[in-house]
């Protein structure tokens, strides 16, 4: 299949050549032209704009920072929107506000262009292994079409329902891992300062209903004190950012990740949002010893 | 002085009209023209557009709802920027975001226009008593210009910073303000869940050192059970949005107010907006089991 990719930055990058490697024919634009250095020896053809790629190409791949972007390259001068042909499937695997993604396929519809939302979770690691989780929503015809590349980068598929769904379902991840992150950290800062071994603690958890992938992955990075990303605490903010924006359009009580987003604001603003989101327990471990 | 005037609801009419009283010219527009009726008897001169009161105008000021709102009035199709001449000022009384004033100034800078964001704090019955609180963000040179507009609308006049600063000072306002209405709304519902009278309650506390305005005005409302007049709930869950994206932007933790904005966020789904804020007393009440709806 001719597949567009434009977003080749450390998650987009891996998960292109995993198309590339299936046998798709790749067409690339970037902003930056040296995130198409890693391309050169690959069977991909570059573009000058995102209207060129998308001439090309049967789908095209979004995977950039947040909703301007998207939009940007979607419908901007020269964006997706100013090269396809009806027909086109737009899919984009950013992390967006919900109500951004909808307002966006209706726009590209307007062309006979079909948009997929399907944002992922699993990190750069899961980008590398090709073992990303992707939430997807739009119409199950344009899913279908698109299912195979999806999972060529994803371990687990699913479309959960129409469009906007899927950053939906992202959004709930993002509730789920940034305050379950939080309540490890602070379990681990709790028994530290209670003058127990915060790994004896884990050991012992993960056995019971306490279990969860974050205790036992993020916990044990927690515990190595290996706080390098993984996934970036400011990228973590931003998602938390839109779920609280979310939560306000809606009326939505959700006390919880409204802490959980002032922390992460904490530790953005002190200056470790280039760290991994574990970088939590230092914050916590800061805020409890004499300054 | 020339003076142009848009946005003339419950706060903005009054404070027109004290312009009016004081001997200014005032040029209005609006988008529902019956809302300048009262004003245009008492001598304004209406026009067709924004930009049309913009060129009968030395100053232009505006208080509408949200920041959309402000820019499509200045930058807007027949828009002031089209009329300001060079020099003119627009002054802003609506509550907006900080970036969002910064950017509509950087805009009009380009053309020699002048922009001021200028919150006002004291609701509508300071706007009719002309007692406000006026902060406002801009060039220090203007003060003296914008004097015969803020003396005859307000008490409290303080240029806090550069473009920009105004709204900053009016998101801290608000942050401090509803905290107290959701501190008074919670020893309300400590105090009944006690069996103890919080009219007493609020009596015995108000002298003391955790006496507040808040807690005289709106712990009062509480105490009457009167949820309806006063201030609208829902302006005050508008403007949390903009003070906890701008937290967002900056990266600074503001733990309580991400409390306060979501039990604001449950009074808006239990149908409360357009009550007082003093509502907040009902939101904890919904989990408390003294629920009037179940």
């Amino acid at each position: 299949m001719k597949v567009g990719f434009i977003g080749l930055g450390l998650m987009g990058r891996p998960m292109a050549l995993h198309l590339e490697k299936a046998g798709h024919e790749l067409h690339l634009w970037a902003r930056r032209p040296e995130s198409l250095a890693p391309f050169a020896k690959v069977n991909a053809k570059t573009h000058a704009s995102p209207a060129e790629v998308a001439a090309h190409a049967e789908v095209v791949i979004v995977m950039v920072a947040d909703a301007p972007d998207v939009e940007k390259v979607c419908l901007g001068a020269d964006g997706l929107a100013a090269g396809g042909k009806a027909g086109l499937i737009v899919v984009d695997m950013s992390t967006i506000n919900p109500n951004a993604a909808r307002s966006i396929g209706l726009r590209l519809a307007e062309k006979g262009i079909d948009f997929v939302d399907a944002p992922v979770s699993g990190g750069e690691t899961g980008a590398i292994n090709a073992a990303l989780t992707v939430m997807a929503g739009g119409k199950a015809a344009a899913f279908e079409k698109v299912r195979p590349l999806l999972e060529k980068m994803g371990k687990s598929v699913t479309l959960i329902g129409d469009s906007g769904a899927g950053q939906v379902a992202k959004a709930c991840n993002q509730i789920l891992t940034g305050v379950g992150t939080l309540a490890v950290a602070e379990a681990f800062n709790f028994a530290a300062k209670s003058g127990v071994d915060p790994a004896r603690v884990r050991e012992a958890l993960l056995g019971g209903f306490a279990y969860s992938k974050i205790l036992e992955n993020h916990g044990q990075r927690m515990l190595d004190r290996n706080f390098k990303p993984g996934f970036k605490a400011w990228m973590h903010q931003k998602d938390l950012r839109i779920v609280m924006e979310e939560a306000h359009r809606l009326g939505l009580m959700l006390p919880s990740a409204a802490v959980t987003a002032q922390v992460f604001n904490a530790i953005v603003g002190s200056g470790m949002g280039e760290n991994d989101s574990i970088s939590a327990l230092m914050l916590l471990e800061k805020m409890s010893t004499p300054g | 002085m020339q003076l142009g005037f848009i946005g003339l609801g419950a706060m903005g009419r009054p404070m027109a009209e004290h312009l009016l009283r004081a001997g200014h010219e005032l040029s209005v527009w609006s988008r529902r023209p019956e809302s300048a009726a009262a004003l245009i008897e008492q001598g304004a001169q209406w026009y067709a557009s924004p930009a049309e009161v913009a060129r009968h105008a030395e100053i232009v000021c505006t208080n509408v709802t949200g920041s959309a709102d402000v820019e499509g009035l200045a930058f807007g199709s027949e828009g002031l920027a089209a009329g300001l001449a060079p020099g003119s000022l627009h002054v802003d009384f609506s509550t907006i975001a900080p970036s969002a004033a910064r950017h509509i100034a950087a805009r009009y800078a380009a053309t020699g226009v002048d922009f001021v964001d200028a919150p006002v704090s004291g609701g509508s019955g300071g706007a009719q008593s002309a007692t406000l609180s006026i902060m406002w963000g801009g060039e220090s040179a203007l003060a003296a210009r914008l004097q015969s507009v803020f003396g005859v609308l307000g008490k409290t006049i303080v240029r806090v910073g550069e473009t920009g600063a105004g709204q900053v000072t009016k998101a801290c306002n608000q942050m401090v303000m509803v905290a107290a209405i959701e501190a008074a709304a919670e020893a309300a519902l400590l105090a009944t869940a006690a069996g103890v009278d919080f009219s007493k309650v609020r009596a015995a506390m108000l002298h003391g050192s955790a006496g507040s305005r808040v807690l005289d005005v709106f712990g009062g409302r509480m105490a009457m059970k009167d949820f309806r007049r006063g201030v609208e709930a829902r302006l005050h869950h508008k403007d949390y949005a903009l003070l906890m994206d701008e937290a967002a932007r900056i990266g600074a933790p503001l733990p309580v107010s991400g409390a306060v904005a979501q039990q604001l966020n449950s009074l808006m789904s239990r149908g409360w907006g357009t009550d007082d804020t003093s509502s907040l007393l009902r939101v904890l009440e919904a989990g408390c089991g003294t629920d009037p709806a179940r």
